[in-house]
């Protein structure tokens, strides 16, 4: 049997993928503190668990109401509703989300130098994202001005 | 938008109404609605020359310019 791959199956796949993704965000709620408890027996460093906890905890968080944009976004797309304002909005609040989470792991270098890289990715991320977003914000400016055309 | 269509007056001094004046100048009553109410963003010359043929007058009899600030929409940082 021939199977056709078609661009709504696409979008089911990342529909599934991205709830999976939040799913699993949730889930990784309840395993901070096991994953907090075991780095610190294995770190030959000062101990930081505390400060892992809320970091972890904060990051998560933040990631999850990201991921829930997302899934707004995804959900948009599947209506048919592409250059309109709530996915500009969509696209601002993620990356909004990801310099969050950047400043967060930045004031863990203080306690470890290379949660600086993480800091970096998530400030990188944010970065394409606000490009993205600047990007769709003409977008519905310029569909707006065909559609009030007359 | 510093730009105002003063269509209706226009409509009125000729005593044309809207669904009249859209069937003639081919635009549907929405979309001369739009224009009506001053939410148009941008009009055609197509239609602009369609409105002043049907309403006998010049484009400035139905387009004045009010000085004011240019309404750029307020953007989210």
């Amino acid at each position: 049997m021939k199977c056709k791959w078609t661009s709504d199956n696409s979008l089911l796949l990342t529909r599934v993928l991205t709830l999976a993704v939040l799913f699993l965000a949730a889930a990784a709620l309840f395993c901070i503190p096991i994953i907090t408890e075991w780095y610190d027996a294995v770190s030959e460093q000062k101990p930081i668990r505390t400060v892992l906890n809320i970091v972890l905890y904060a990051s998560d968080l933040t990631g999850m109401f990201a991921v829930w944009e997302l899934h707004r976004l995804l959900t948009n797309i599947a209506k048919q509703k592409l250059f309109v304002q709530e996915n500009v909005t969509c696209f601002r609040l993620i990356s909004w989300c990801c310099f969050a989470v950047a400043a967060i792991w930045a004031v863990l270098t203080f306690w470890r130098l290379l949660a600086l890289f993480v800091a970096l990715i998530a400030a990188f991320a944010g970065l394409i994202l606000r490009v993205l977003k600047n990007l769709l914000e003409q977008a519905v400016a310029m569909r707006e001005e065909n559609d009030y055309t007359i | 938008m510093p730009i105002i269509v003063n269509l209706d007056v226009m409509m009125a001094k000729r005593k044309i109404s809207a669904g009249d004046l859209a069937a003639r100048i081919d635009i549907t009553p929405a979309n001369l609605s739009i224009l009506k109410n001053n939410k148009a963003k941008a009009v055609r010359f197509s239609t602009l020359e369609a409105i002043c043929r049907e309403l006998d007058c010049q484009p400035g009899d139905v387009l004045e310019y009010i000085p004011g600030e240019a309404s750029n929409g307020a953007a989210m940082p």
